[in-house]
């Protein structure tokens, strides 16, 4: 097992240098930055002096060296646009990323598990048409859309919630609710699917036969063995979610990494997209540790 | 328990769960479309960062009224006087002081422009001075003499672009601005709010707000739906779609003018009767109340009308594609190649269903004869459009643009989009050049008659361009404020402005 992730950690190590030099000449390709911070009727003189000030007028090559022996010393550079470190910018964001995502993909995972084994238990019942309808909705319904309306109803006529921003608990409720009906909607059917076979197996015949009760069938003896494809579903989920939720962000002026990120690039704001990408590339590789780890609890094949 | 039973405990527990609502007192809270990157004074002519510092915190030696006839008013300059030779002496007010208690004097006005000139920064306002070498001598504790070179006729309207920070401020951008202004930045948490406290020791009359909240939201929906549920009070640039209570929906020209940059050398389109042909072919009437407000006004010049040497006499082409058909029919007699593409550059999000305009405007072209396509883009890739030097391309291309001013003179606008030296300019015209450098250089009634001149010029005469529209501002404002948004308020929000029911 240690030896598992030994190797994933160095294979994740080599990913991340090649990311950072591929978006690092990759940025460069979009274009002068001065062309987007200063006005358009900027003069050529304004522009020289911004691209003096920040060496983007050195050789690319000169750059990308001063780069790296910078981030050597933990220093991704100075924000463009912020005017002040770019790793202070990107983790102010992803310190509301975060949390967002571990509070909705828990949900996500408990509920999809549940009313996902549910559903596989009693086929065509109460939780199987539920399970269906949330991820009809979460299939077919934009965020966008399920978001407006979310703040028409709840926040505008109805007056219970908060439109949007981050001030208490109750600002989180409607993100976090738009943010829980895709993943849910993907996860609920991987697990229904996936307990369904699971409990055609002749070992859940015998716990029948022996008078084990539906509960611990279904949660004891069946679900763990029905989890590995939901654990690597799960797997894309959160690393969907540890990217940032643009649509969600935007909407509800949550100050996330997503958006930080897609405005960043469209600004060409070069030091926070890397820092963005990089910090966001060693959270996805943490959790891809965790999702092997979580592998071989659960498969002593894996773990030997 | 049933799921009823759990649904009812929802229903209940939630009626007891009351928001953060905007405050029933003097504090307001505005909600605006994009976040501010930074606070820096000497930033404060770009729309978002003016919007929360300038006049509030930050104040400048003059001020332009923009919204009535007051022309250039005093702010912290009492008074300004033309000493010849290029010279202007400004007058400050007396005991005016920064937020820090430190005192305005002359020696704060010099250190303000220099930060502005440094090298050691990127100053937006710099710009407003690419000709124009200035030189500051203090003269006493309240007095300033600025020399430009060459001379400068409209210096103390620039002077109204301008943010005065104490000397001590350093040659960097800061983040905690220190200005003379009616407000103070008593907290800025990035990413969520801005808040700006009343001064106490203010040196004119004490505004009516005593705290302002700036919250971001980049959906207008939810700016409306904001000020709609109590938690804002005024909601600036919401679009049409969501404009929907009179009671709370303001409309007003916001100072942009919308248009198609023509490339006059380029051909088809460096023959007049072309030119004349894509504006006849426009039915410009048809877009207002539908893809664009209602309030949205037809243009004649680039700046809007309450811009110095305003030709009241400048009508919009009319709509007539017959005439259109005939003018390409002659121009094509004549041997010219009609049949070129011309493809229309659009930057995406430009303004509110920029994409329809574009679209009809295509289809409008193509109806009259024109082999027009549309492309539309981001920002970055039409800058490339946008300004000089200009890609190659088979035919032309007519680049659609929003083009502001809210400064008050065309000076700020006609040489960038018609001299021949212009960065944005399609126009290469000795005569455009000379009404421009005259008008530039003259004062006064000659100036506006000389700004008057040249926007009939382009007009009329050479057809420079196809202008299309003045547009509309929309803003939603609580019903518990005294305060109608304007033509400035795409640039700035003073909150002195701002009174209460």
């Amino acid at each position: 097992m240690f030896k598992l992730i030994g190797q994933r950690a160095i294979a994740s190590l080599l990913s991340l240098l090649g990311l950072m030099v591929l978006v690092f000449f990759l940025s460069r390709l979009t274009g002068d930055p001065a062309v987007l911070f200063l006005p358009i009727d900027a003069t050529e003189e304004m522009k020289a002096n911004f691209r003096a000030l920040h060496g983007l007028d050195a050789p690319l090559l000169e750059q990308f060296a001063r780069y790296v022996l910078d981030l050597l010393q933990f220093d991704f550079g100075e924000s463009l646009r912020k005017a002040r470190p770019a790793i202070d910018v990107v983790m102010e964001a992803y310190a509301w990323t975060l949390p967002l995502a571990l509070i909705t993909l828990s949900l996500v995972i408990v509920a999809a598990i549940v009313l996902g084994s549910l559903a596989a238990f009693n086929v065509g019942g109460f939780f199987d048409r539920l399970v269906s309808i949330v991820s009809l909705i979460g299939a077919s319904a934009p965020d966008f859309w399920i978001a407006i309306v979310a703040i028409v109803i709840f926040a505008i006529n109805l007056g219970w919630l908060p439109t949007s921003g981050v001030g208490t608990p109750l600002h989180w409720v409607l993100p976090v609710a738009v943010l829980f009906i895709r993943p849910f909607g993907l996860i609920v059917q991987v697990v229904r699917g996936s307990m369904l076979s699971a409990l055609s197996a002749a070992y859940v015949k015998t716990a029948r036969a022996k008078g084990v009760k539906n509960l611990p069938i279904i949660f004891v003896h069946t679900l763990r063995n029905a989890m590995l494809p939901v654990i690597t579903v799960i797997g894309d989920q959160a690393a969907a979610m540890l990217n940032g939720a643009v649509i969600v962000e935007t909407i509800f002026g949550f100050p996330g990494i997503g958006k930080l990120m897609i405005d960043s690039i469209l600004q060409r704001d070069f030091n926070v997209v890397l820092a963005a990408i990089m910090v966001t590339a060693i959270a996805i590789f943490i959790m891809n540790i965790l999702i092997d780890i979580a592998y071989g609890v659960l498969d002593p094949r894996i773990r030997n | 328990m049933t799921i009823k039973h759990i649904l009812v405990g929802a229903l209940v527990a939630s009626t007891t769960m009351v928001p953060a609502m905007a405050q029933d007192n003097t504090d307001i809270t505005v909600v605006l479309s994009e976040e501010l990157d930074l606070v820096e004074p000497c930033m404060a002519t770009r729309s978002n960062i003016g919007r929360v510092i300038l006049q509030n915190i930050s104040e400048t030696l003059t001020e332009l009224d923009v919204r009535g006839d007051k022309g250039l008013m005093p702010r912290l300059a009492d008074s300004w006087e033309d000493k010849g030779d290029g010279t202007w002496q400004f007058k400050l007010h007396p005991g005016v002081t920064f937020s820090d208690g430190t005192a305005l004097d002359a020696a704060d006005v010099k250190h303000s422009f220099d930060r502005v000139f440094s090298d050691q920064m990127t100053c937006e306002s710099a710009r407003y001075f690419a000709d124009t070498a200035l030189t500051f001598t203090v003269v006493d504790d309240l007095t300033v003499d600025v020399k430009a070179e060459p001379a400068q006729p409209i210096l103390p309207l620039l002077m109204s672009l301008v943010t005065i920070v104490p000397s001590e401020t350093p040659m960097e951008f800061v983040r905690q601005p220190v200005g003379t202004g009616p407000y103070e930045m008593t907290e800025w948490t990035a990413g969520q709010q801005i808040v700006l406290t009343r001064r106490d020791s203010y040196w004119g009359a004490q505004p009516e707000v005593t705290k302002a909240t700036y919250l971001f939201r980049s959906e207008p929906a939810v700016r409306a739906g904001m000020v709609a549920a109590g938690e804002a009070d005024i909601a600036p640039q919401i679009t049409a779609e969501v404009a929907d209570n009179k009671a709370t929906d303001f409309s007003y020209l916001n100072s942009e003018t919308v248009y198609l940059r023509i490339d006059n050398a380029d051909a088809p389109t460096s023959d007049i009767r072309v030119r004349k042909a894509l504006n006849a072919a426009i039915e410009r009437e048809a877009f207002i109340g539908t893809v664009l407000p209602d309030g949205t006004e037809l243009a004649v010049a680039m700046t809007p009308p309450t811009t110095l040497g305003w030709n009241p006499d400048l009508s919009p082409p009319a709509y007539d594609p017959e005439l259109a058909k005939t003018l390409l029919a002659e121009a094509k007699a004549d041997g010219v190649d009609v049949s070129l593409p011309i493809e229309i550059v659009a930057r995406t999000e430009n303004f509110p269903n920029v994409t329809e305009v574009s679209e009809a405007l295509v289809q409008m072209f193509n109806e009259v004869g024109f082999n027009a396509t549309l492309r539309m883009v981001e920002v970055a890739e039409h800058e490339q459009y946008y300004s000089k030097p200009y890609p190659e391309s088979e035919g032309t291309r007519l680049v659609l643009a929003q083009h502001d001013n809210s400064r008050g003179d065309p000076a700020f606008s006609m040489f960038f989009k018609y001299a021949s030296q212009g960065t944005q300019s399609g126009v290469n015209d000795p005569k455009v050049d000379d009404l421009i450098a005259r008008a530039s250089a003259a004062t006064g009634e000659e100036r506006a008659a000389l700004w008057s001149e040249l926007f009939a010029y382009v007009h009329d005469e050479i057809v420079a361009d196809v202008l299309l529209f003045h547009m509309v501002g929309l803003s939603r404002v609580s019903e518990r404020l005294d305060f109608t948004p304007t033509i400035a308020t795409n640039q700035q929000l003073q909150l002195a402005e701002i009174g209460f029911k």
